[in-house]
């Protein structure tokens, strides 16, 4: 992720580039943020169409999910977007040390999502709501799997920052900036869903 | 290799194969979509009364429309090699490209041939037994929406090669397109498991948001592919851009023969 | 020394895995004279009781060397690079046609030999496996098209002095490709030339795809010798 983006730009920046323009990173991320974030949102629409219908047997289902324990999904990762908010400060300023260590806790903390989650799900199959039990369920693990693949993929992400952060030899503010954007989303996307799936009822 | 003595277009196979990208993909959708009617697909739940008289009301557009196919279909291939091309032309390894290649060749089988095999032998014998027929609607759909592999793969591949290029083939934002669309492979996974609702396999999330985040994909490829043609130079470096007086391939064939 | 290559004995297999195809062929008891799509599900059980040990070692033949053709296809990609292209699109239009090719001979022997796996189910199921055996064989030619459209367009853009092969191969290609263009109609119609034991969909098209492997054989080997000299040309 060195060049700019695309379009008719005649030449490319390489380079320290700290991003062309008002936007943090690659401006290719964003499409890629606006576009997942379309589809999401479609997939929003489609369950709340289908809980409008079956509204008292979707309550029944949110019923059996534990409130407290989305809460802190939500918090975990809010806590990871603020950590890799400050990763970008640091690496901005050419803290490389901090930049790490806030990559580090930022992963962290998606690990410690990964595993409430599985702790979550393992839960709920155990009590016989699985992916087949009811519509609700269906949707429930249907919108949390789809949220977690974009999780793991997130740690690819990471990868590469930690990757980018380590090359001395060709910094790039810009590719940090691209994959804390990435991030951010997956936080994003997951307060959608807490709200969607657990809070509204 | 000789290259051609400045008369034709040097670009002459790239338009060659890029127009019959456009005609296939048109084919495509209109057997699919208008002659046989199988897209949108039939309904999961249906039982085997349902599915005969599913197949009676399709009978002709499925033979004369998978006939089309039959003939037809390994037009497909030159979208294939136009891709692979682009990642050749890339800065990044070979073994992307020939990996591209290979997946996609395979994908022609759960992509176009066990749907007209399966709905050619349902649709010929009007009086075979419903149950058997349900079968075959079974592997019909089943193959042809829910064999995700190579696409999957095969997205991911191409997405790597776009985003560690350094030649500026396409750009990053397309790159990310192909993470889209390997994650609607993994959307349509469900449709294995439901008879009914959003996720499966004629299903709001499994089918129609999947096929809008196809068609744009497809629609964007074809139109890059397009822009890739006209700004390629045969060098290795990084492809130029294309200058805004440039308006189509006559010109920028000039271009090539006067440099 | 000359520099061994092995194109020679890939080409000089192909005489022997010919001799294998049409053995199978031959063997088949369905295909002299060619099954009849009209057959009851009845009748056609009884032939699987009835021949079941000569479908059954016909076909397994037939699915060892049916992807045979690959590597002669291969040697075919390997004499375009001779050719006056300037990309390699054409050859990967070859490439990405040649895989899939053989798989639709390859499982149509399956759905033989399934067939013949338990002949005393019940006949409608096998007559299931006889129609995917027959229509995956008959229609099953998109990619055989395309491999005679590639190479017709390939040669007809191969201008320089001394193409890699002669015009008229082009122009056999593209007949081929024709006459192949009728067995995809073979599921329209249970009788008749274009059912699948029909005289279009059937002889003409089995005929046709003899003669191009034939034709073709000899026109590769003719084009061999000749490149020893290219062997290092870049792509």
């Amino acid at each position: 992720m060195t060049s700019a983006g695309g379009g008719t730009a005649v030449a490319a920046a390489t380079g320290p580039a700290t991003g062309s323009g008002h936007v943090p990173g690659q401006p290719d991320m964003w499409f890629f943020v606006v576009f997942e974030s379309l589809i999401f949102t479609s997939y929003f629409c489609v369950y709340l169409f289908h809980r409008a219908r079956h509204e008292g047997a979707f309550l029944q289902g949110q019923s059996h999910l534990v409130l407290w324990l989305g809460v802190l999904d939500t918090v975990v990762l809010l806590t990871s977007s603020w950590a890799v908010a400050r990763c970008v400060q640091h690496a901005r300023a050419g803290r490389h040390r901090p930049a790490l260590r806030a990559a580090v806790l930022t992963a962290a903390c998606g690990l410690a999502f990964l595993a409430l989650k599985l702790v979550e799900w393992a839960r709920l199959i155990h009590m016989g709501r699985t992916f087949t039990s009811s519509e609700f369920f269906q949707f429930y693990f249907f919108l949390t799997g789809i949220h977690l693949v974009h999780l793991l993929i997130g740690f690819v992400v990471l990868g590469v920052l930690v990757r980018r952060l380590s090359d001395r030899e060709r910094p790039s503010q810009q590719a940090v900036e691209t994959c804390a954007t990435y991030w951010h989303t997956v936080d994003f996307f997951w307060v959608l869903i807490f709200a969607l799936l657990y809070v509204v009822r | 290799m000789t290259g051609g003595d400045g008369r034709s277009d040097p670009k002459r196979e790239l338009w060659l194969a890029w127009y019959a990208t456009v005609a296939f993909y048109s084919l495509y959708a209109v057997v699919f979509f208008v002659v046989t009617r199988t897209q949108p697909p039939g309904k999961p739940w249906y039982g085997p009364v349902e599915v005969a008289a599913w197949f009676s009301g399709h009978h002709r557009g499925l033979l004369v429309g998978f006939a089309l196919i039959f003939v037809l279909g390994g037009l497909s291939a030159t979208s294939i090699a136009l891709i692979t091309y682009s990642i050749r032309r890339m800065s990044v390894s070979r073994a992307f490209a020939y990996s591209y290649l290979i997946l996609y060749a395979i994908a022609a089988v759960p992509g176009f041939l066990f749907i007209c095999v399966a709905m050619t032998v349902g649709a010929m014998r009007p009086g075979r037994d419903p149950a058997v027929l349900r079968w075959l609607y079974d592997l019909g759909f089943l193959s042809f929406s829910g064999t995700m592999g190579v696409f999957l793969v095969g997205s991911l591949i191409w997405m790597t090669a776009i985003l560690l290029d350094q030649n500026r083939v396409f750009p990053k934002w397309f790159g990310y397109m192909n993470l889209c669309n390997a994650l609607t492979e993994v959307v349509v996974a469900p449709s294995w498991i439901f008879h009914g609702g959003a996720l499966a396999w004629n299903g709001t999330i499994a089918w129609w948001i999947n096929v809008v985040v196809f068609g744009l994909y497809t629609g964007v490829f074809i139109t890059l592919l397009r822009r890739m043609i006209l700004r390629e130079d045969f060098g290795r470096g990084p492809l130029p851009d294309l200058a805004p007086t440039m308006s189509g391939p006559g010109e920028a064939a000039a271009e090539v023969a006067a440099a | 020394m000359r520099r061994i290559t092995g194109e020679q004995v890939i080409f000089w297999a192909l005489p022997l895995v010919a001799v294998m195809w049409l053995a199978a062929f031959l063997l088949f008891p369905g295909f002299l004279p060619p099954m009849s799509p009209k057959w009851s599900a009845a009748r056609v059980a009884a032939f699987y009781r009835d021949h079941t040990s000569r479908v059954r070692y016909s076909m397994v033949l037939f699915n060892w060397f049916c992807v045979a053709l690959i590597p002669v296809l291969m040697l075919i990609v390997e004499r375009m690079r001779g050719m006056a292209h300037r990309t390699p699109v054409l050859r990967y239009c070859v490439i990405g046609v040649a895989g899939a090719a053989p798989i639709a001979f390859l499982t149509s022997t399956i759905f033989w030999l399934l067939a013949a796996f338990r002949p005393d189910r019940a006949p409608s199921l096998t007559q299931l496996y006889n129609d995917l055996a027959w229509i995956t064989f008959t229609c099953g030619i998109p990619f055989l098209v395309a491999i005679c459209v590639f190479l017709a367009v390939s040669i007809y853009l191969d201008q320089q002095d001394r193409p890699v092969f002669g015009r008229w191969v082009a122009h056999f290609n593209v007949l081929i490709a024709v006459a192949l263009v009728p067995a995809g109609f073979a599921g329209l119609t249970l009788s008749g030339a274009f059912a699948w034991n029909g005289l279009l969909s059937f002889w003409v098209k089995n005929v046709a795809i003899a003669v191009w492997i034939l034709v073709m054989a000899v026109v590769l080997g003719r084009a061999l010798p000749r490149h020893h000299e290219g062997l290092g040309t870049p792509a």
